[in-house]
């Protein structure tokens, strides 16, 4: 199959990720950071990817890093077989249109937008067309990503796998039924926030017994890391982990009781739950 | 339990009205209101009367204890060293043991724990295991871990119950008679105790297994993290602790108002016990003997 500028591109399957053309449409900090991701893994070489934007605004970062730029949604879609759509949920309706000329069966489109369903994005695409929706989360940039991503009718198990090696580079990366996305969001699309407001609070307590706030703060982020890696390192259930940080009569069970009363646990509950449930209404709209 | 015979088991109250006192004479026990009888006719004693009524009770029997008795103190927050202190004016070296048990023991499903005094011996403190093991789960701590294992297992039962009352009433909101909602809820917390007891997972874990995502026990629990369900259980066993530690702190004052103890039982020791004498209204005081000295 030619694309239109007259290069042949041989099936994904039988690509290395280092012959991938990679494209973004959309080239806000959801795609910024999955580009950046990519980039630091060294999964595809700054020149493999194309980014296209209405402004310059937000391209200068990604000719800075060595991508190659564009004001066309088409010429991403000509140059490129993995395709990122990442507009913002307004937008996309109007780039479907404009793109779906050019998407062949070749494309491999995997769609950031939240809200968007896999069956909405297959109506407008052409029929057959690979569609795979994915929702990430921010600290890809760090390469400390939470993606997941669910497949659309025409994706086959090459697609998918080359899709979660390729994100796997910027974190843990999960196929998932389309029904989580939206959990996900509230779970650590949104999360991430939760997080930072935890870390300043615990900084914050620090500082009110003395200590200088950016140590304090770097010392919080720190804590959180740690743990982090303990759960996912050894794989224990997180109140196994607590309870073996908890002498008896100690500090940290004093200050967990403090958590307790003030119902932590049900707070972050609703946290996650307020988060998903506006995922849901939002992407009803 | 099978481990004693009945008519091998002394006790003695001075009040033979209590509903007990008729429970364990229909067992076999042998009963008396002499508290001097049941002494004299022990290995093991337990003492099994309130914590302010102690310091009484070893006054009256102190000059019967012999160096065979071992005398095990259920009494909360009652200290080994004051019972020591009291006994050791009447034998040089009295096997005192402090124990802290629980009502399961009824049903053979008990909780206890023992520390051994200065002069009990390995032995004795494996007798008394043995025995309260026949009835439950039975370990030795280090005596300043008792007042927690009150707050936590002593009082627990009542915690328990107070659970199933509050379960039950839900089980009847939604429908459910009485009786089986009762059963059920009880049925469920013996299960749940089962299954953490019989598992080497954290009971976090299990918890776990048994909420589906998005099912009907993730929006229970929702329900009870949001009442801060944890924290009261966490405060229940601190508070219980707490105040077990006053008591113990009470009776080592050694002050004990006569409002405290009947009248009955207050006359009743001063007959047996001429040495001891009793101060003025407000308080009494138990160490004015020739006893003191110790």
């Amino acid at each position: 199959v030619a694309s239109g500028g007259g290069v042949a591109v041989p099936s994904p399957a039988a690509m290395e990720a280092a012959e991938l053309q990679v494209g973004f449409v959309g080239a806000g900090r959801m795609a910024g950071g999955l580009a950046r991701g990519l980039l630091r893994a060294g999964k595809v070489p700054a020149g493999s990817i194309l980014a296209s934007a209405p402004s310059d605004k937000n391209l200068d970062a990604w000719r800075e890093s060595g991508c190659r730029t564009t004001h066309c949604n088409l010429e991403v879609l000509q140059e490129s077989t993995l395709v990122f759509l990442a507009t913002k949920p307004h937008v996309l309706p109007g780039v479907l249109q404009e793109i779906r000329p050019a998407v062949g069966p070749h494309h491999i489109i995997v769609s950031l937008v939240a809200g968007v369903t896999l069956q909405t994005l297959q109506r407008v695409l052409p029929a057959g067309t690979k569609v795979l929706r994915l929702m990430p989360n921010l600290p890809c940039v760090v390469q400390a990503g939470a993606m997941v991503f669910a497949r659309g009718s025409g994706v086959g198990d090459n697609e998918a796998t080359l899709l979660k090696s390729l994100l796997s580079s910027c974190g843990l990366c999960e196929e998932i039924p389309e029904s989580y996305i939206n959990i996900h969001t509230g779970l650590s699309g949104s999360g991430v926030a939760y997080v930072y407001l935890f870390a300043e609070a615990l900084a914050e307590g620090a500082v009110k017994m003395g200590m200088p706030g950016s140590l304090a703060s770097r010392i919080a982020a720190q804590t959180l890391l740690g743990a982090a890696k303990m759960m996912l390192e050894t794989g224990e259930h997180p109140a196994k982990l607590r309870g073996d940080v908890c002498t008896p009569g100690g500090t940290t069970i004093h200050a967990l009781h403090q958590l307790e009363k003030g119902a932590l646990r049900a707070t972050v509950m609703s946290a996650v739950e307020a988060a998903t449930n506006r995922a849901r209404d939002m992407a009803e709209d | 339990a099978g481990v004693l015979a009945a008519h091998k088991i002394t006790a003695s109250s001075p009040d033979t009205d209590l509903p007990t006192v008729s429970g364990l004479r229909k067992m076999g026990v042998n009963f008396t209101v002499s508290n001097k009888d049941t002494v004299k006719s022990s290995d093991v004693l337990f003492l099994a009367v309130k914590p302010p009524i102690i310091p009484f009770i070893l006054e009256e029997v102190g000059p019967d204890i012999e160096a065979r008795h071992i005398v095990v103190s259920c009494a909360a927050g009652v200290t080994i060293s004051s019972i020591e202190k009291k006994l050791s004016a009447f034998c040089p070296t009295p096997k005192v043991i402090r124990c802290m048990t629980n009502t399961p023991v009824i049903v053979r499903e008990g909780a206890t724990v023992y520390a051994t005094g200065t002069h009990a011996d390995v032995e004795d403190g494996k007798l008394l295991e043995q025995l309260m093991a026949s009835v439950g789960f039975c370990t030795e701590v280090e005596e300043d871990l008792i007042d927690a294992v009150t707050g936590l297992s002593g009082s627990g039962p009542a915690y328990a119950f107070t659970a199933l009352d509050a379960l039950a009433d839900g089980g009847v909101k939604m429908g459910l008679p009485r009786r089986l909602a009762v059963r059920l809820g009880a049925q469920a917390l013996l299960g749940a105790a089962k299954m953490l007891l019989e598992s080497e997972q954290h009971p976090g874990q299990l918890k776990d297994n048994v909420c589906s995502p998005g099912g009907a026990t993730i929006h229970a629990l929702h329900f009870l993290e949001s009442g801060g369900f944890r924290s009261l259980l966490i405060n229940a066993v601190e508070a219980s602790c707490i105040r077990t530690r006053e008591l113990q702190h009470v009776a080592d004052q050694e002050k004990i108002s006569p409002a405290a103890i009947k009248k009955t039982l207050l006359d009743k020791v001063k007959l047996e016990s001429p040495s001891l004498s009793v101060a003025s209204a407000s308080k009494v005081s138990l160490f004015t003997s020739k006893s003191s000295s110790s």
